[in-house]
């Protein structure tokens, strides 16, 4: 291949953040069966300029962390395929926020590189005795300890915030006491839709909906919510908002059976508990992709995980339709709706007309989204909305509730924190759960999401 | 025996510094000299197979039968420098199954260990084979640095004495009275270790015999006595692939042809080759379809390899030799056997024995020969104890060990130092100073281009083939002025810029050949760096020192002013 032959774009699409690893590059479903992913092929596109370790939020505050170009591209082309060549521990202190995906201009994988050698450091160097490999593996599996709350929430919430058992908590494994576990509901959200009929009423709600909106009633709008885990424990109202919005544009909501959507469990390297969830997931997904369904998230982690993940990770049938069909719900409406034409007839007031300091996530960076509340709520009557800037919140999910990474998540946050006190309103805004957690942390707001806000503005409470 | 015989070796690749280890390790005194660093000819340009011998093993089963055998010595000896990869020979369906029986059959011959796997074992082991294959055979073919081995060799002759001068170029031979009795020799710097900017100067060395182990370029040093050696010289293109897209060295079951073999290097794999014979070993032309061709062809056995990046090319000129009354047309049909030349019973010129041809995998059985002739020559009775004796870093080592807790390394990087530094690793890595990573493509630490700098100099290039420092994706882009950097303290501002700007050069010069996709990017990118922090496209400072006295101390503050001794940044004379 010389330059006078180079290869040309088959596609015709110009997509420079593509990973570009080679069409031949497969390592996935080389061996369907195996988790011996051979990711050195990824190097090819890093050309060392380490743009991805300056965008680090770890490696600026933590001085033993070598960052995500040692991480990814050095690490994998210095590795070879044989047992001893080991993964260095450090890649147990990358929070999993995917900055980096977004900071390289190469289209370097490198959260795959990440994600798959922190599964392999777990599966294959990590004592599954210690201490710390039990809390990471209780940490990132949230959904079973909020399941377990959820059957006696109002005790959960007492004990899980009481003072001597944080101490006994961070003592024996590792979780900081400085956080307060967050409230879990008296009702979940399945136990709340359930109770409103469920997806036939949905149905006959969205059919009115479409036609007081003058639209074709048989009109195939329909969408199954991915709530996940804390939509469904803790925060239901926002899984309430979303079913509410939804259905006012005339949406058909299903709730199929679901489980995490793995974002802990990547960031844990617990591959093998997050490939057991993500089976159910799409399996019951791609069903409802083949029926004309959408799936949508209201945690941008969730979306996410769907979307990106799972394909870079799994070999699972149907995954990729499931991922090519995954959309945040603030995008999807968006794309679909005339949202800012809705919005710019209605006048917030009530509860939330406030002035809003919102903060992106970085996984709704990493999907193109940092800007979609923003440009969406800047001009609504009645609420203000103003960018917390670009900076990571710090909490990464469970990187922030291990004992040895709170300070150093505090100080990530630190840059929010103080753009937050400086931003006019005294109300937080996020979609990602753990971002509020950490912005209401530091600041004692209180943290709500984008759907809450456009549920107070365009649902006109005649519906549920 | 009075004293030892002093035997003068010309040539510092493979061949020349076996003979070197060997003859000084019997205990004669030896002189070797090479015109640039250790391998600058053929040996630092080959692509690192430690031949099993099942490439030859159907048209040169002498060859192969030498290979096996050495094959397993330097498992032996030089256990830091090999690394046993396995190797297959890859049927595909247009392959005959005549030849693939003939192989097997040869390999059995031989006394090489071989199999029959299937497609599905084939792929198993290596992943990326294209799907369509037939099926193959396995050798232990294994991957060796043919750097290393050469720098362990000659740290070998020095323990035993030897005097080992490099950049220094033989100008003529010392004839007296019908017989060489030496070699004049110009030294680029000076003898020793070579230092940018040293004055050199010219040297007779007299020696009882001379050795001439200069491979391709013997028929130069022929000359200056009058004799004729038809060495001819054949070129091959090398490609580097960024990555190891194999772990096992990828031969094709075809009889001889271009293109047909893949070795994994260290992080890279190396494509190869060609055929072609030249006029003149330094002088040729390297053309892109040469490397066009080793794509091309070579994607038939790891379809990835057309998408995928290549690093650089280089091209080496093998020293093949016939005997006159062979008269091979084509260079393929040339044997690879090695000859050993006396002069004296030759062309009646006593003092003076070349050897041409041959392998790198049996450089030493060369050396064994070769020395042995020498000996010879003295009546000197002494065993050849170069198949024994592992080199300087085969000693005993293990690569298991917890490189955070021993050299405050990282896994990875840990790893690959002490693969590359063997026994040495505690000697080199156990420091108490700082240890960043100076090279981070091959994760090479400052105590390693220390110990680099220690043994050779000024010359950055003398480091990188030790090191591999400036060897990976970025090709020196981004560590070259680090390397550089090392040299302050036991060398000054000037010796740094040249040995900065050589090593510069000696990287752009592969990477020509490899300018598209993801390696234009990273030229680019070096470029602008190296252009605009680094003032590496015209630095008004190059030449002559700087004089920093020159400078003057800056203005002096104004008396009169209330601000005095406010710098113009605001903070105080003395600092904020």
């Amino acid at each position: 291949m010389s330059d006078a032959d180079q290869p040309t774009e088959t596609d015709g699409e110009f997509n420079p953040a593509a990973p570009n690893t080679g069409e031949e590059f497969e390592p996935v479903d080389v061996f369907p069966d195996s988790d011996d992913f051979d990711l050195r092929p990824g190097s090819d596109s890093c050309y060392k300029c380490s743009t991805c370790d300056t965008n680090c939020p770890v490696a600026e505050v933590d001085d033993e962390f070598p960052g995500p170009k040692f991480q990814g591209p050095e690490q994998w082309r210095l590795k070879q395929r044989d047992d001893e060549h080991e993964i260095d521990d450090s890649v147990m202190d990358c929070s999993n926020c995917m900055r980096c995906d977004n900071a390289c201009p190469a289209g370097v994988p490198l959260s795959q590189m990440h994600n798959t050698a922190r599964g392999e450091y777990v599966s294959e160097q990590m004592d599954t005795w210690s201490i710390e490999y039990w809390r990471n593996r209780i940490l990132s599996n949230y959904r079973t300890s909020a399941w377990l709350a959820s059957k006696l929430p109002r005790l959960a919430n007492v004990v899980m915030n009481f003072g001597p058992a944080r101490w006994v908590m961070e003592k024996t494994m590792g979780v900081t006491k400085e956080r307060e576990f967050p409230a879990f509901a008296t009702e979940t959200f399945r136990e709340w839709w359930a109770r409103q009929g469920g997806a036939d009423a949905s149905r006959q709600r969205a059919r009115a909906n479409r036609e007081r909106r003058g639209e074709p009633v048989d009109a195939d709008k329909k969408v199954a919510y991915f709530h996940g885990c804390y939509s469904n424990y803790n925060t239901t109202e926002v899984g309430k908002a979303m079913v509410r919005v939804f259905e006012q544009f005339g949406y058909e909501v299903v709730v199929p059976k679901q489980k995490c959507s793995g974002t802990p469990m990547f960031a844990n390297g617990m591959l093998d508990d997050a490939r057991r969830h993500a089976e159910v997931n799409v399996s019951s997904m791609r069903d409802l992709v083949d029926q004309g369904y959408d799936a949508i998230a209201s945690c941008t982690s969730c979306s996410m995980a769907l979307r990106q993940e799972y394909p870079e990770l799994f070999d699972i049938p149907g995954i990729d339709d499931v991922a090519a069909n995954t959309f945040e719900s603030l995008e999807y409406l968006r794309i679909h709706e005339d949202l800012r034409g809705e919005l710019a007839e209605v006048e917030v007031d009530g509860e939330l007309a406030e002035e809003f300091a919102y903060h992106a996530p970085c996984h709704a960076r990493n999907q193109g989204l940092e800007r979609q509340a923003l440009e969406l709520f800047r001009d609504v009557d009645g609420v203000g909305i103003e960018d917390v800037g670009e900076s990571c919140s710090g909490i990464s999910g469970t990187y922030g509730w291990k004992a040895e990474k709170y300070e150093k998540s505090m100080e990530i946050g630190e840059e929010m924190f103080e753009h937050m006190a400086e931003a006019e309103g005294e109300t937080g805004m996020t979609e990602c759960p753990t971002c509020a957690m950490q912005m209401e942390h530091g600041t004692g707001y209180d943290i709500r999401h984008p759907l809450e806000l456009l549920e107070a503005a365009l649902v006109d409470g005649d519906g549920l | 025996m009075a004293s030892a015989p002093h035997i003068a070796v010309i040539g510092g690749g493979s061949t020349g510094i076996g003979i070197a280890r060997d003859l000084s390790m019997r205990g004669l005194d030896v002189t070797l000299v090479e015109q640039g660093n250790l391998t600058h000819g053929t040996t630092g340009r080959m692509h690192g197979l430690l031949h099993s011998g099942g490439r030859y093993a159907v048209a040169d089963q002498a060859s192969a039968t030498e290979c096996i055998e050495e094959n397993r010595v330097l498992r032996e000896i030089a256990s830091h420098c090999v690394e046993m990869t396995g190797g297959l020979f890859v049927k595909r369906p247009e392959d005959t199954e005549e030849y693939f029986q003939e192989k097997l059959a040869g390999c059995a011959e031989c006394g090489i260990p071989a199999e029959v796997v299937s497609r599905e074992q084939a792929r198993a082991v290596e992943p990326h084979l294209a799907k369509d294959i037939d099926k193959a055979i396995t050798v232990p073919d294994g991957a060796i640095d043919p750097f290393r081995l050469v720098v362990a060799n000659a740290a070998s002759a020095m323990e035993h004495g030897a005097r080992i001068e490099t950049h220094t170029t033989v100008t003529d031979l010392l004839v007296e009275e019908g017989e060489v009795v030496g070699i004049e020799v110009e030294h680029d710097s000076g003898s020793g270790k070579r230092v940018h900017g040293t004055e050199g100067g010219r040297e007779e060395i007299r020696a009882d015999y001379v050795v001439n182990a200069t491979g391709a370029w013997a028929g130069r040093i022929g000359e200056m006595a009058d004799v004729d050696i038809e060495v001819r010289p054949s070129k091959g293109v090398m490609t580097i692939m960024n990555v190891r897209q194999v772990d096992t060295v990828i031969n094709r079951c075809r009889p001889k042809g271009d293109a047909d073999i893949i070795v994994p290097h260290e992080t890279t794999a190396i494509l190869g080759t060609t055929d072609e014979e030249v006029e003149d070993p330094a002088e040729y032309p390297e053309e892109q379809w040469e490397v066009d061709l080793m794509i091309d062809e070579l994607k038939e056995l790891v379809p990835m390899l057309e998408e995928a990046r290549t690093i650089r090319s280089f091209w080496g000129v093998r020293p093949l030799y016939e005997p006159p009354d062979v008269g091979s047309d084509d260079p393929t049909d040339i044997t690879r056997d090695y000859f050993l030349l006396d002069h004296e019973t030759r062309d009646d010129l006593p003092g003076m024995t070349s050897i041409v041809g041959g392998k790198f995998t049996t450089y030493r059985m060369m050396g064994e020969e070769i020395s042995d002739h020498v000996c010879n020559q003295f009546g000197i009775d002494a065993d050849c104890r170069t198949a024994d004796v592992p080199l300087p870093g085969s000693e005993d080592f293990s690569l298991l060990r917890d490189y955070m807790d021993e050299f405050g390394l990282r896994s990875p990087i840990g790893r690959r130092s002490v693969e590359r530094l063997g026994s040495r690793a505690e000697e080199v890595l156990k420091t108490t100073d700082p240890n960043p990573v100076v090279c981070n493509c091959e994760g090479v630490t400052r105590a390693e281009i220390q110990d680099a700098i220690e043994q050779s100099g000024s010359d950055l290039n003398a480091v990188r083939i030790r090191t591999r420092a400036s060897m990976g994706n970025c090709q020196g882009g981004f560590c070259c002025h680090r390397m550089a950097n090392e040299l302050h303290g036991e060398y000054d501002e000037a010796v740094a810029r040249q040995a900065w700007d050589e090593l510069l050069a000696e990287r752009w010069k592969g990477q020509r050949h490899a300018l598209w996709g993801e390696q234009l990017s990273q030229a680019m990118l070096n470029y602008a760096l190296h252009a605009t922090t680094q003032n590496r496209d015209n630095d008004p400072a190059d030449g002559e020192p700087v004089d920093f006295a020159a400078f003057d101390a800056g203005s002096t503050p104004a008396q009169s002013s209330g601000e005095s001794g406010v710098a113009a940044d605001g903070g105080t004379e003395h600092g904020d």
